[in-house]
């Protein structure tokens, strides 16, 4: 089952060394290795590439993205094939619908597309099914259900399109991949989709009072389901709330008071952490999952903190912040066991969407 | 819950195992290499509307079966559908992949492809387009055939051959052209598909045995549409009507170093010449033969050009659209949008437009302001949003009573969340996009408590609006590939309001390239059409460094049938791409991107490329060394006002030009 977790979390990394573990037993500075991801920049229509040794982090690469130059069409989810050989960026705004772009890790080079459903965000690969599931946000405010696009990442047709809510946001899988996680904003329920039936098999309220129509006061953005533990974590974006989730029970079963506007989260490799972005106060929140306490809440660089993807041996977030206006996006690099911010790097407009791409040995 | 699909296996013997075959794929590379999926059948033929069931087996390497979970999908689901149990559906021809993919232990196995033949439905029918009864000794006819299946859905992959029984009477070429060359009896044979379908077609006597061709002028400018009227007479002399007659036309251009084809004529007899030169029309009609020639001369002997007023520079940041108008103290003033930038507005003072001055700016929440519209009293401008920190986005009214002193009033964004590209403002109501295929209407004579009071939407599977012009109650959206959409908002042709918006009127042209849309009644021919400007970039934008090559034209779309509009003319400057373009009068003036702004004379009958026919009578290039792009025009968006042409420039910020008398200034 580790084995599948790693897959999941991690896609393209193959180091041994990078295997998850508990932190205390990694060596210090990481001996050198050098981490990649991959940030999306929703108002340039750009992809950029950093690479981070430990101690700074560098921008590699910048790649536009898009096919329609004088429009801002917002790359927003991104995620890198299971073997590694591919990278995959959500193009949200299209003539109506937007698309999903494939690319090559080796050079970046686009490879093929295919057209999903309105504002199409993030996304994820199970490794049982092979196949790619990305929420279709619509976030053009008429607030009707919307749907989760299943994608063959090889043929890169989509397969299969399966109604959710009006919508949804944090396309997330469990850890054997066999369900599939996302939240309908604006009518707070968590979804549970079989990931080889892509029927719906369970959704939950996650407001305390259920809304009428589509007023959730929790405006769910997020949710991931732990590596090990049959808990899901829920951000609960408009209550500044983390809702944590008995998937057995299918519960909420916790509330951990957040900073403002918890908006993407992740949970590490070894289950140990859980990294909450705080959009509205543009921070960043470190949490203990044995004992469910914040350890560390950081200044992102920019405002509206937005996306977070921690690194395969559990030791640094990548945690992405929008900035406003002309103000370019950063990158921070988050040391989860100093618990600060070690380096930032400015990037486009609006970052947003981040994966991590690969580690390499010095 | 729905369970998948679960086999497990009850037998297999050693002869299924070895018809593995063609259904059988190499484990999936992060499958099992110890196991195998054996699909039954491996492939499948399927015809439209027959559904089958697949059915999959796990082995082991011994080929035992093994407990697991499989379930399949279609790798073409709008032409092949399949359940996640394997039932399969065929719905368009084609070959096409379904996949078996399996899990086992939690797990992923290996998984098979089947391939799905669904074969073209069977010929039913041959339809001939074009065929008469009868034919006339000396004139011709295109025949076109096409083979149909029975769902009247043409098989484009098969052919039909035509063939005259008697070719000594009625001629075919290879194009389908039939030719009546003697009086007699025919039958005109299609063939194709396995299928035959004869037509009778009488070959008669050609009663024309005089033509006369008349015009009204025999010398017209360029571009000037000239209309030759053909009379047939029979021998006796009287008029004989209903017998076709064939236009074509020889040119003799001054201009003798070359030149490239030089004029167009249609078959009602209009014609139209590009160059300078002689011009013989000739007419036929079987024997009979009339020709007229007519001098075209050159369209504007006396030169113009567009001159540099002013110019208010904004070189850091790429501009967007622009509005100018009256303000309420009687001065003139003007908005430019940003673009990619931190969410400005920019108001001018252009009273004087030799001394363009800046004279306000308002940021917004937002990257792009890509449009920016103000009301007819001058009082209230509109901005779109793009890229809102908040994801908001919506439209932003300002108070520019005083632009010196703009203010926000109000901002709206219900429903409008995923950003505004374009708007319009007319009569109270502002026409603001949103969702890549709706506008949403939104009452703002109470601009700050502004309320949505309707919404037009395009429901075609991807249809998506790009703009929207409002002209006397009547709203044009430009929509890709989409094309024209008139729809009645008060005008009142079709029973529509602000509230209940009405299509009554649409034209789509191939190249999906449609941007933007302007109306224009020709006060010289009665006509109505809607110009419809491309917006294209083949080879991509360059926002910084280097300068961007973009494509496309203007397209003349007559609509004078509003149940039949037909696109009649053009206007296309080569190797440069339209954006924005304003009528006033019988003049075009367009935002030619790289080409920069060019004014076209749109007077009188239109038909054929405007450009080779010369009618262009001016065009600017605004640079600037210290442009957002350096030297590059990129014009956005053109507005003529009071004697001056204003644009905005993406890479330059917002200029005003002269028309003025001359040909331009040589060095040396």
């Amino acid at each position: 089952m580790r084995t599948l977790l790693l897959g999941v979390t991690l896609g393209a990394v193959s180091t041994a060394a990078l295997s998850a573990q508990p932190a205390a037993a990694q060596p210090a500075a990481d001996a050198g290795v050098r981490h990649q991801v991959y940030v999306a920049c929703e108002s340039s229509d750009e992809v950029y590439r950093v690479g981070f040794d430990g101690r700074e982090a560098v921008v590699e690469r910048v790649i536009q993205v898009g096919y329609q130059p004088t429009e801002v069409e917002g790359p927003h989810g991104l995620t890198v094939s299971l073997d590694g050989a591919h990278w995959f960026v959500s193009i949200a705004h299209g003539k109506p619908f937007g698309l999903l772009y494939k690319y090559r890790v080796d050079d970046d080079e686009l490879v093929a597309e295919c057209e999903l459903g309105m504002f199409p965000a993030t996304m994820q690969i199970s490794p049982v099914t092979g196949l790619l599931y990305c929420v279709n946000f619509n976030l053009h405010g008429r607030m009707l259900p919307s749907t989760v696009s299943i994608v063959d990442p090889e043929a890169m047709v989509e397969v299969g399109r399966t109604p959710t809510g009006p919508m949804p946001h944090g396309s997330r899988l469990s850890a054997d991949g066999q369900h599939h996680y996302s939240c309908a904003m604006m009518s707070g329920h968590l979804f549970e989709i079989d990931a080889s039936t892509f029927e719906v098999v369970r959704d939950l309220q996650l407001d305390v009072e259920p809304p009428e129509g589509h007023e959730s006061e929790a405006k769910p953005t997020w949710v991931q389901p732990h590596p090990t533990r049959r808990e899901a974590y829920c951000a609960l974006n408009a209550k500044a709330t983390v809702a944590v989730v008995d998937l057995d029970r299918w519960v909420v079963t916790r509330r951990l008071s957040t900073g403002k506007g918890p908006y993407n989260l992740e949970v590490s490799p070894d289950g140990r952490r859980m990294v909450v972005t705080y959009k509205g106060d543009g921070a960043i929140g470190i949490w203990d999952l044995e004992t469910y306490e914040e350890l560390a809440r950081l200044p992102s660089t920019r405002g509206v903190t937005h996306g977070v993807v921690i690194s395969p041996d559990s030791r640094y977030a990548f945690v992405t912040a929008e900035g406003k206006g002309a103000e370019p996006g950063a990158l921070d690099i988050v040391d989860l066991e100093r618990l600060e911010k070690v380096a930032a790097v400015d990037v486009g407009l609006q970052a947003g969407g981040i994966a991590y791409r690969r580690a390499e040995a010095p | 819950m729905i369970a998948i699909f679960r086999r497990q296996l009850v037998f297999c013997g050693s002869a299924l195992l070895c018809s593995l075959g063609a259904a059988q794929d190499a484990p999936a590379p992060d499958g099992d290499a110890e196991h195998q999926l054996r699909v039954e059948p491996p492939s499948l033929t399927l015809p439209v509307g027959q559904k089958a069931q697949l059915s999959a087996e796990i082995l082991d390497i011994g080929g035992r079966p093994v407990e697991g979970d499989v379930f399949f999908f279609s790798r073409a689901r709008r032409s092949v559908r399949v359940g996640r149990d394997g039932e399969v559906m065929a719905v368009k021809p084609g070959t096409f992949e379904v996949v078996a993919r399996s899990m086992i232990a939690g797990e992923r196995g290996p998984q098979a492809t089947v391939e799905i033949i669904v074969p073209q439905p069977e010929p039913a029918k041959i339809a001939l387009d074009g065929a008469p009864a009868k034919l006339f000794v000396g004139t011709s006819v295109r025949l076109v055939g096409a083979v149909l299946d029975k769902n009247d859905v043409e098989r484009t992959d098969l052919e039909v051959e035509l063939r005259s029984s008697d070719p000594a009477v009625a001629a075919l070429d290879p194009f389908g052209h039939v030719t009546g060359l003697t009086p007699g009896q025919v039958v005109i044979r299609a063939r194709g598909g396995g299928l035959s379908q004869d037509h009778r077609l009488e070959v008669v006597p050609n009663p024309v045995a005089r033509l006369t061709l008349d015009t009204a002028a025999e010398v017209v400018r360029t571009g000037d549409v000239v209309r030759f009227d053909a009379r047939t007479f029979d021998g006796s002399g009287a008029e004989v009507k209903g017998v076709p007659v064939l236009y074509t036309f020889v040119a003799q251009p001054d201009d003798t170093l070359g030149n490239a084809a030089t004029g167009q004529i249609e078959q009602d007899g209009r014609f139209v010449g590009e160059k300078p030169g002689l011009y013989t029309v000739i007419a036929t009609c079987g024997a009979a033969v009339a020709r007229r020639t007519v001098r075209c001369t050159e369209r504007f002997p006396e030169p113009q050009r567009l001159v540099k007023v002013g110019h208010g520079p904004v070189l850091d940041v790429h501009t967007s659209d622009l509005w100018v108008w009256e303000g309420v103290d009687g001065r003139d003033y003007c908005v430019t949008g940003t673009w990619g930038a931190d969410g400005e507005a920019l108001f001018w003072d252009v009273t004087d437009p030799s001394r363009i001055e800046r004279i306000a700016a308002v940021k917004v929440d937002a990257r792009t302001v890509n449009d920016v519209k103000v009301s007819e009293d001058g009082r209230l401008c509109v901005l779109s949003r793009e890229g809102a920190s908040n994801r908001k986005n919506g439209i932003v009214l300002i108070d520019v009573e005083d632009p010196r002193k703009p203010s926000v009033l109000a901002e709206f964004t219900d429903e409008l969340t995923g950003g505004v590209h374009n708007l319009f403002i007319d009569k109270g109501y502002v026409y603001a996009l949103s969702a890549g295929r709706r506008y949403d209407v939104i009452d703002v004579r109470q601009p700050k408590a502004p309320t949505k009071v309707g919404s037009f939407q395009l429901f075609e599977p991807g249809a998506s609006i790009h703009d929207v012009w409002v002209e006397d109650g009547i709203a044009y959206s430009s929509n890709w590939r989409y094309g024209l959409r008139l729809v009645d908002v008060g005008n009142g042709i079709a029973g529509g309001s602000p509230s209940n918006p009405v299509e009554f009127g649409n034209y789509a042209y191939p190249s999906g390239w449609n941007h933007a849309a302007f109306p224009f009644n020709s006060p010289d021919t009665g006509k109505f059409y809607v110009l419809a400007g491309d917006e294209a970039f083949p080879y991509g934008l360059n926002v910084r460094n280097d300068p961007t090559y973009p494509r496309g034209w203007v397209h003349f779309v007559d609509f004078s049938d509003l149940q039949n509009p037909s696109e009649v003319a053009r206007y296309e400057v080569p190797e440069a791409g339209t954006h924005n373009l304003w009528i006033e009068g019988t003049t075009l003036y367009v935002a030619y991107y790289n080409g920069g702004v060019r004014v076209v004379d749109i007077s009188g009958d239109l038909m054929g490329d405007l450009y080779r026919q010369g009618r262009e009578i001016a065009w600017f290039l605004p640079t600037h060394p210290k442009g957002v792009v350096p030297n590059a025009p990129m014009v956005w968006g053109p507005q003529p006002y009071k004697g001056h042409i204003f644009f905005s420039d993406w890479n330059s910020g917002l200029w005003a030009v002269k028309l003025v008398e001359g040909r331009r200034r040589r060095r040396g």
